[in-house]
């Protein structure tokens, strides 16, 4: 179980602080909420290097953080900027498993976290970007690979993944 | 599996511990810090050229003309809405909104549209444009009294974690010529609206652009 949304502000608040026993239970729970969080929308094997990048950011940039306001917008705001930025830098040709499991989390539905959710901000992109990002840079197919699945030209997914991460950096606080 | 599994809690449970281990306290994101900050720059602005050009004849004591109150409150406005989004895009949040900025530009671009126009129900808006030397200088000086501004801003949005600089390299350009062409209108005696609508008005493009170019590379992280 995760802990709330209150939980977490108050945690992070006595972590500004200098709270470190505050602070290692929030990077606990934070690591947990992240790892749920990219679940699917990242290759299975770059979900912890992603998850410790977006806690070391989370600890270098914690002055950012206004303690009047929510915490997992703020934490999603960071990790959305670091997965657009992974996928970026990710260029993968062997093909991944993504792991199907369902989140076994009951909050997954919680109004809150979808409006900060990766797929809500995947659906911002149009589905022919969206698909070439999702083989490519997130299944990790090779770009011949998604050509045949997707049904666009090689160039057209090249072209497409570019659109769309520059869509996706340009988007990164938008909820709705 | 399972010790791979083990060995990534383990790295991640040692991440943890050094992290704690580092914990120093910060001072909490606060706007109004970042807001003081943008309003003392502007007022050393202000207060620098004061000392050094002066101030037009007759400020505060007699009613200046319409352009002036209209093209520098326009100035002030485009400048202060960008830079408070380039305040609150220090602290990142899902939700975030910056739009106030658009709304002020939109209403600014009104100024050198009707001084354009009106040049050209003249007929002749290029020579008057080449040939006023002053209306070059107030521009020059307008775009490069925002760079203290400027400063201010990317000082502080690197304290901050800003997740989309480019978005911040254009605010941030557009609110320091904004507040610099402001600052210099302080001094500029010249109130036609050709000259303010135009001279006075191109510091807000060339800083915004300046900005998009030259600020995103000092805020990535």
């Amino acid at each position: 179980m995760i802990a709330d949304e209150q939980t977490l502000s108050r945690l992070m608040a006595a972590s500004q602080r200098g709270d470190k026993r505050a602070y290692s239970v929030l990077l606990d729970e934070a690591g947990k909420w992240l790892t749920r969080y990219y679940r699917r929308r990242i290759a299975p094997d770059q979900l912890d290097d992603l998850v410790q990048d977006v806690l070391v950011s989370l600890h270098r940039k914690r002055a950012s953080y206004d303690p009047t306001r929510p915490f997992l917008p703020w934490l999603a705001a960071i990790a959305r900027y670091r997965w657009v930025d992974h996928l970026r830098r990710a260029y993968r040709n062997q093909e991944q498993a993504i792991d199907t499991e369902e989140p076994s989390e009951p909050g997954d539905q919680d109004a809150v976290l979808a409006r900060i959710s990766l797929e809500r901000l995947m659906e911002n992109l149009p589905p022919a970007q969206a698909d070439a990002i999702e083989l490519v840079k997130i299944e990790g197919c090779s770009i011949r690979e998604a050509s045949e699945r997707s049904g666009q030209s090689e160039s057209l997914v090249k072209v497409n993944i570019h659109r769309g991460l520059k869509k996706l950096a340009a988007l990164i606080e938008k909820a709705e | 599996m399972t010790m791979n599994n083990s060995s990534r809690e383990q790295g991640r449970n040692r991440l943890i511990d050094e992290l704690t281990e580092d914990l120093t306290p910060v001072r909490a994101f606060n706007p109004r810090d970042g807001v003081a900050l943008v309003a003392g720059a502007l007022a050393l602005t202000v207060s620098g050229i004061a000392a050094i050009a002066g101030l037009r004849a007759g400020l505060g004591t007699t009613m200046p003309s319409p352009y002036f109150l209209i093209a520098n409150l326009l100035l002030l406005g485009v400048g202060l809405a960008a830079a408070t989004a380039v305040v609150a895009m220090a602290g990142p949040r899902v939700g975030n909104r910056h739009d106030a900025p658009k709304w002020a530009l939109a209403m600014a671009a009104v100024l050198p549209l009707a001084a354009l126009a009106s040049l050209a129900g003249q007929g002749h808006v290029e020579s008057d444009m080449m040939h006023d030397a002053a209306g070059w200088r107030c521009m020059a000086y307008g775009t490069v009294d925002g760079l203290l501004a400027a400063t201010a801003m990317v000082l502080w949005l690197r304290r901050g974690a800003p997740v989309s600089p480019e978005r911040a390299g254009w605010w941030t350009g557009i609110a320091a010529g904004g507040l610099g062409s402001a600052a210099y209108g302080m001094h500029c005696p010249v109130d036609t609206l050709a000259h303010l609508g135009i001279f006075h008005m191109l510091p807000v493009l060339i800083a915004g652009i300046a900005g998009r170019i030259a600020i995103p590379p000092l805020l990535r992280w």
